[in-house]
């Protein structure tokens, strides 16, 4: 009995001087790292400080470089065919530097700038201000790639592209001054966008050509061009739009003054995975026209005329096996893609042409390609008989290598 | 004559783009099923419509704001879909 109470007051005392180690504990804090006391102070006062304001500026991309080879076989009409081969770095379709500043003032405006050294030629693809005005309402002015087809303003650049060259043709109408709205809407299940502009236009030449005209317009006409887009299947798999442009082209006052230009053309763009393989499919198909005029024939500076019309056509696909187990794999992508090119008969430029490009890439990131493209292209020409070309055949046997990179 | 027939085709057509415009803008609306997709859907749908789909780690948060708004003008996106795209990146 007596040895149990011991024992009770020995743990009794025990527990008391425990309690007060740790009531000792609480009130002494433990020693702390002075460095780490003052690192913690920078920081809080460095997110004091930040503070992201409206503006915001950057700079992103692209450069693209590549190698070309080039076979070429000239037939004239009953005569013997004559072969050349040349190569280089230095082609259109092979180097690109562009870099391209984005400027944004809170999320209402932004200014986009894209200068080009392309080809040798320093250049510029767009600059150009937004005004997000409402929701589906983009109100722009500027220099801008016009809304014809799908090509040239979203599919152009190289470390987009499939293939190393361009469809040839399909810079038809290119980039010009002016406004434009644009904007995209739901629609049920569906989506559909439009964009439309209206600028300086373009300019006829004497031979029936059409070109750019530019800063300062030839005429007070002004030129309407737009795209319609659907995009009918809630996954955004399939877009399926339609193009249209018109304006005058004749210089005021000049020969030409009744003269303008129609075009008109379709596009398709599917894109969807069935697994392993990621297909991807696009599409143009447009239409130039101008009215019956009297042009001047270049050899001697008489009147002519023909049925001034032009046809571009493409369609690509490429397949990605992106479900591949192997990480090599599946970022290599085999592409196809056919073009065609018909410029007026019985004119001076006339030309009936065929393009295939047979592609391999492979994909470093996603905006990081090595491209091995070998193109077939076949041309026959169709031009006045006066011109000495007509019934030519010219074809070329093309490799590229291409690199190119978003940055 | 040829003349008379490429106006009278421009103009129809100017005219079925307006129709169209007016048709189609009047009623739009969003479906319930449209309306749940989450940013990382958009993203992967809308992305590779043109181009490979971007890693979000590529940019800075403030940085896709502004890749956001230059998307928006390129390929039409809707405001909703920008937006969430958007928020998906800056994670």
């Amino acid at each position: 009995m007596r040895k149990t109470g011991r024992i009770t007051r020995s743990l009794a005392a025990i527990f008391c001087c425990f309690l007060v180690s740790l009531a000792r504990a609480q009130q002494t804090p433990p020693p702390v790292d002075s460095s780490l006391l003052l690192r913690i102070e920078a920081l809080e006062q460095h997110a004091a400080e930040y503070k992201p304001g409206e503006s915001h500026l950057m700079v992103v991309g692209l450069t693209t470089f590549g190698f070309t080879a080039t076979t070429t076989k000239t037939t004239p009409p009953g005569g013997l065919s004559q072969k050349q081969k040349t190569n280089t770095f230095g082609d259109g379709d092979t180097y690109e530097l562009s870099p391209m500043l984005l400027w944004r003032h809170g999320t209402k405006w932004l200014v986009e700038f894209e200068p080009s050294f392309t080809g040798g030629n320093l250049s510029v693809n767009w600059a150009n201000i937004h005004y997000f005005a409402a929701p589906g309402l983009d109100i722009h002015a500027g220099y801008f790639v016009l809304p014809f087809g799908i090509y040239s303003k979203r599919l152009a650049a190289g470390w987009i592209d499939k293939v190393a060259p361009d469809p040839t043709g399909i810079d038809q109408p290119g980039s010009d001054f002016g406004i434009g709205i644009s904007g995209g809407f739901p629609l049920g299940t569906m989506k559909w966008s439009y964009d439309i502009s209206l600028t300086n236009g373009l300019q006829l030449q004497p031979d029936g050509e059409l070109q750019g005209i530019g800063l300062v317009d030839n005429n007070p006409n002004k030129t309407v061009t737009g795209r319609l887009a659907l995009l009918p299947i809630s996954n955004s798999c399939l877009e399926l739009g339609v193009s249209g442009l018109y304006g005058g082209v004749g210089d005021a006052g000049g020969p030409y003054v009744n003269a303008n230009a129609t075009m008109y053309g379709f596009d398709l763009n599917f894109v969807k995975t069935f697994q392993p393989v990621l297909v991807n499919i696009k599409s143009q198909w447009s239409r130039m026209l101008v009215n019956s005029q009297q042009f001047i024939k270049p050899t001697d500076s008489s009147n002519y005329t023909f049925d001034n019309r032009s046809t571009q056509t493409f369609a690509q696909i490429s397949l990605r096996p992106v479900g591949a187990s192997s990480p090599v794999l599946k970022n290599f992508e085999l592409a196809f893609r056919y073009v065609n090119y018909q410029t007026p008969m019985s004119s001076f430029w006339g030309q009936n042409y065929h393009e295939e490009d047979l592609g391999l890439d492979y994909w470093l990131s996603w905006r990081t390609v090595l491209k091995c493209t070998y193109a077939w292209t076949h041309s026959a020409n169709t031009s006045d008989l006066t011109s000495g070309q007509n019934g030519v055949i010219t074809d070329m046997n093309k490799l590229y290598l291409q690199f190119s990179i978003q940055l | 004559m040829k003349n008379i027939r490429i106006k009278f085709t421009a103009w129809i057509m100017i005219a079925a783009f307006g129709v169209m415009l007016a048709v189609v803008g009047g009623s739009c609306a969003e479906s319930e099923k449209i309306r749940a997709k989450t940013g990382a859907q958009l993203w992967a749908e809308n992305c590779q419509r043109c181009h490979n789909t971007p890693s979000p780690s590529s940019f800075s948060r403030d940085q896709w704001i502004t890749i956001g708004m230059h998307m928006q003008t390129r390929a039409q996106l809707t405001d909703e879909e920008r937006d969430k795209i958007v928020a998906f990146l800056r994670q």
